[in-house]
């Protein structure tokens, strides 16, 4: 498309119109052919760029993938593993997790747990991301500062979080024992364990928030601030009728990313509180994990049926944010 | 007044930050904790009698994993830009029939639960003869990185003006000359932000360390904290002193790098 | 496109090349040193053999390790150990399956999994000797009068208490004989200002471990997790959470955190294992045996890993694999490496002629049942996971000792059919 600008441009700076037109038409048709004639070449050049990713998206997704359907199909036992045989079974693993009195619980957590997440991280994210914008002395090094949890094991991360939430040695019970709060069970009670992997998990998403949307904001040029400060408008409405609309498509790349990582959150709460007490923090990862691998007797291919489940919940957020995409694009 | 502004929005700041990285400050207290005080209710604020026995331990114990995590997290930033910097190019400006299908493939690919992916590696790299590897870790840390690094660097190329790739094939160069020379140097941003992300990814996995390096000789700082849990006890100084430890690196290399991130992955390339 | 951006360019690809050059010669060199690593069970002149056990914090320097280089030096063999989170044995073995290691000691309730499995071999097949080992601790490796492996070593569980705070609070150790006497004395003990007792009720297998000596001393019998045996131990538990006689975070803690609890001198008593014999001592704690719910000593569970010989393609290394095996089990060099009992009889003479002090574990060892006996085997697996939910139910407040037991039970016997 640039070239046949390019060539519109530099024949109409010549003669008249007519004429211009004439050459035009001369000038663009063995063009057109010979975009024709390359187009199977330059699709096949644009394939060789992919190819690599395209062999390791096989070799490296497609089998572990396979694997995991073929476990969940079938009966595995820990035998199997050895002798090879698991009778086919259909779609039994998938009836049964669906049918189990831990599916319900799971699914409501693991919404909660995935909604609030992203929600909240992208909220704080978005808001320290206006406030570093600012320029201020400092500000560059703090950012990074706020980075550092990112480095830290997950093993790491999850057992501090367990250490402050402790209920009777942990620092925050004492610091709001000091304010007058009476102790709360973060980790030991149904009702709080959930708001304790919460608070963790969107403690470590935030710096992830941050990075992304600050890139954002940073692609929002200069003259649209200048033209606006211009019309008088004050910091919120910049924010709400500039800023926010602007930075849509960095937002929505950054929530759907944070959704498919999210689902997948497993060491934080494993850690932390094992899905429990009983199940009032398992979400479909952990239960997932739990089943293959967390109890005394594995039952695999279950595992594998729930882990299943969790890619299509994904898959299906993954299309609705192609169709918003395509909306968005249209708009 | 300017200046004043200024200034107090540096505190807000220093206090925000400090919130934030308060699990850090706690991490280093436990670390120093004598280990009869460890579950005292309330906990010491201040280490008031700091004991350095985790450290010792660390500094002498866990040096050589260290360096495997930061080998693991270069390497594993090499593979990732090889692999996910021309294919984005190839997504963003080439324009390939079946592009779409593909990044929609990607998005999914990132959707697999690391304990599966980790199962299905086992079996692949068992049959290829690079368990226990270095290799094989640096491989599987790339699967969580280059999905990732091709969405970034497609965001980030199809910004490059049509202008210069234009430019570049009337001066005769092909697909590869032009990604080398002209998109390659402009996008410089992307490329130190996705190696960031790629690089704290490598550093903090743990399920495919655990699943395909149980046994071999060189093994990443996340396996190495487990020396310091046996099967009935945990020594708590030496695994804090681990991660304080393990911290600093990375903590370096974002204060370094801080200047790249500032300059943003989605930024223009050229600043008309 | 002017001189001076062609310039930037061309700077900026040579310091992109140069960059990218040196991680990639990195990484090179990195996977070149890394992929000498040697494979298991080559086939070198003495033979070289894979040990996997689940101590990765006891490291060349140990005295495990050094009574299995000692038996290697024994054998003419080199053993190469390979060390894993107890918590992941049963993951790793299984994704090891194609591939298993010559010997794996394996925490004693998983033995019955991993034998059903098929992973493990007999003592028929591979020919060990377990004349010598002591019945009760060898039971937990028996399914069907088939033995898949040897103890090591054996612990189990008892009543620690800090004397001090039991002097302070005027409580007489010699009054604490039943549930009732308990109670009362961690009712004196938190009116003296001091903690009660500490112990691990955490959502895993160590949960049901320390639940143990407390359902059977109650009388309570694992194939049936509602009785009203069952009942009566669940709610003492219940009741010291909620009357403050038990902190909140014995929920979560393991049997290590407990005893970092026990360690602030701030608790009178603490349930924990054998293992900590060598701290109590040097902190001045003293042990009795768990009391059952009437009086005397409730039986408490044993723990600690069996040496098992997983499934091998080359049946002839089972030969050599099976000395290793003896050679770590006979006397006490391997128990005590450990901080186990000795499994045979010699080996707990052994230790108690070396120090007097260890008859108060040897005993309790000697009382002990394992968790896989009554013929439970592989079932055990799955009522435990049903029992310690049901503890996690119940001091939580999710639900009553009744009803949490009750769904255990049904919940069990679903899986069991």
């Amino acid at each position: 498309m640039s070239v046949i600008k390019t060539v519109d441009r530099s024949t109409a700076r010549g003669s008249a119109r007519e004429a211009a037109s004439a050459s035009m038409d001369a000038a663009s048709r063995p063009l057109r052919d010979k975009r024709r004639g390359q187009g199977a070449k330059a699709q096949l050049v644009a394939w060789a760029f992919l190819a690599p990713v395209v062999v390791y998206l096989v070799l490296f997704y497609a089998y572990p993938l396979y694997r995991n359907l073929d476990l969940s199909f079938r009966d595995y036992t820990l035998r199997s593993f050895i002798d090879g045989t698991a009778d086919f079974v259909g779609f039994d693993n998938y009836v049964e997790v669906l049918t189990s009195s831990t599916f319900g619980p799971a699914i409501l957590n693991t919404a909660v747990f995935t909604l609030v997440s992203i929600a909240v991280q992208f909220v704080i994210g978005l808001a320290l991301a206006v406030f570093f914008f600012r320029k201020f002395p400092l500000s560059s090094t703090l950012r990074a500062l706020f980075l550092v949890p990112w480095l830290l094991p997950l093993l790491v991360s999850a057992s501090v979080w367990a250490w402050m939430l402790n209920s009777d040695s942990g620092v925050i019970n004492s610091l709001l024992g000091a304010v007058g709060v009476p102790q709360i069970n973060w980790l030991t009670s149904p009702q709080w364990a959930m708001v304790s992997v919460l608070i963790a998990n969107i403690w470590i998403g935030i710096p992830f928030n941050l990075v992304l949307l600050y890139s954002g904001l940073q692609n929002i040029p200069d003259e649209v601030y200048e033209a606006a400060a211009l019309d008088g408008a004050n910091a919120w409405q910049v924010f709400r009728r500039i800023t926010f609309p602007l930075l849509r498509p960095v937002s929505a790349i950054t929530l759907l990313l944070g959704l498919v990582y999210t689902l997948k959150v497993f060491d934080i709460i494993w850690i932390m509180t094992r899905g429990g007490p009983g199940n009032s923090s398992t979400t479909l990862a952990i239960w997932s994990y739990r089943l293959g691998f967390g109890s005394g007797s594995p039952e695999l291919s279950p595992a594998a049926a729930v882990a299943n489940l969790l890619i299509l919940l994904a898959f299906a957020f993954g299309i609705v944010y192609i169709r918003l995409q395509s909306r968005m694009a249209r708009a | 007044m300017r200046n004043n502004r200024s200034l107090v929005t540096t505190v807000v700041g220093v206090i925000l930050t400090a919130i934030m990285l308060f699990p850090l400050y706690w991490m280093i207290n436990v670390s120093l904790t004598q280990p009869t005080e460890l579950r005292k209710d309330p906990p010491n604020l201040f280490p008031v009698n700091p004991n350095f026995e985790g450290y010792t331990r660390v500094l002498g114990e866990q040096l050589p994993y260290l360096g495997t995590s930061l080998l693991i997290g270069l390497g594993t930033v090499a593979v990732t830009l090889v692999l996910s910097a021309p294919a984005a190019y190839a997504l963003a400006k080439l324009r390939p029939r079946g592009g779409t299908t593909l990044s929609f493939v990607l998005l999914t690919a990132q959707m697999i639960p690391g304990i599966i992916m980790a199962m299905g590696f086992y079996l692949i790299f068992n049959s290829w003869g690079i368990l226990d590897s270095v290799g094989g870790l640096i491989l599987a840390d790339s699967t969580l990185a280059v999905p990732f690094g091709v969405l970034i660097f497609t965001a980030f190329m199809s910004g490059i003006p049509d202008d210069l790739i234009a430019a570049a094939k009337i001066d005769g160069a092909g697909a590869w000359r032009t990604f080398r020379s002209i998109v390659l140097p402009v996008s410089r941003n992307s490329v130190v932000t996705v190696s960031l992300f790629t690089f704290l990814w490598a550093w903090s996995d743990f399920i495919f360390a655990s699943t395909l390096d149980r046994g071999g000789d060189l093994q990443p700082i996340t396996m190495g904290i487990y020396r310091y849990i046996g099967n009935n006890t945990q020594d708590w100084n030496a695994i804090m002193a681990t991660a304080v430890v393990a911290s600093i690196p990375a903590a370096v290399l974002l204060v370094v790098a801080q200047r790249y991130v500032a300059a943003g992955v989605t930024a223009g390339a050229i600043k008309d | 496109m002017q001189y001076s951006e062609r310039n930037i360019v061309i700077t900026t690809t040579h310091r992109v090349r140069a960059g990218a050059a040196l991680l990639l010669a990195t990484a090179f060199v990195g996977t070149l040193a890394a992929c000498s690593t040697p494979t298991p069970g080559g086939d070198t002149a003495g033979g070289s053999y894979t040990l996997w056990d689940p101590y990765p914090d006891r490291d060349a320097s140990s005295t495990w390790a050094k009574a299995i280089d000692a038996c290697a030096a024994d054998l003419g063999i080199t053993i190469e150990r390979n060390s894993g989170n107890t918590g992941d044995t049963v993951k790793d073995m299984t994704t090891a399956a194609a591939n298993l290691p010559d010997i794996a000691m394996v925490d004693n309730p998983k033995v019955s999994t991993l034998a059903d499995a098929g992973l493990l071999t007999t003592a028929a097949e591979n020919g060990l000797d377990v004349s010598n080992i002591e019945p009760n601790i060898l039971s937990a490796g028996e399914i069907d009068d088939d033995v898949y492996g040897v103890p090591v070593g054996a612990n189990t569980l008892g009543l620690y208490y800090n004397p001090a705070v039991l002097e302070a609070a005027g409580v007489d150790i010699a009054s604490v004989t039943d549930y009732a006497s308990l109670t009362a004395a961690l009712e004196k003990i938190v009116a003296s200002g001091k903690k009660g007792i500490t112990f691990s009720a955490v959502g895993t297998e160590e949960g049901s471990f320390q639940f143990l000596p407390w359902f059977w001393g109650a009388g309570a019998d694992l194939t049936e997790l509602d009785s009203s045996e069952a009942e009566a131990a669940l709610q003492l538990w219940t009741d010291w959470v909620t009357k403050g006689y038990a902190p909140n975070s014995v929920i979560s803690n393991t049997q290590g955190t407990s005893w970092d609890e026990f360690l602030t001198g701030d608790f009178g008593f603490a349930e924990n294992g054998s293992w900590f014999k060598s701290a109590a001592d040097d902190a001045g704690y003293l042990s009795i045996q768990v009391p059952g719910i009437d009086g005397g000593a409730a039986p408490a569970p044993t723990g600690g890993e069996f040496i098992t010989i997983p499934v091998q393609k080359d049946t002839s290394r089972y030969a050599t694999s099976t000395k290793i095996v003896e050679c770590l089990s006979d006397g006490s060099a391997g128990a005590d490496a450990l901080g186990y009992v000795a499994p045979t009889a010699d080996g707990q003479a052994a230790q108690l002629a070396a120090d007097s002090s260890l008859e108060f574990w040897i005993g309790a060892v000697g009382d002990a049942k394992p968790r896989t006996a009554d013929n439970l085997g592989i079932s055990y697996g799955v009522i435990s996971e049903q029992l310690y939910t049901a503890v996690q139910n119940a001091l939580s407040g999710a639900a009553s000792p009744a009803d949490a037991l009750k769904d255990a039970q049904a919940a069990a016997a679903e899986k069991l059919k």
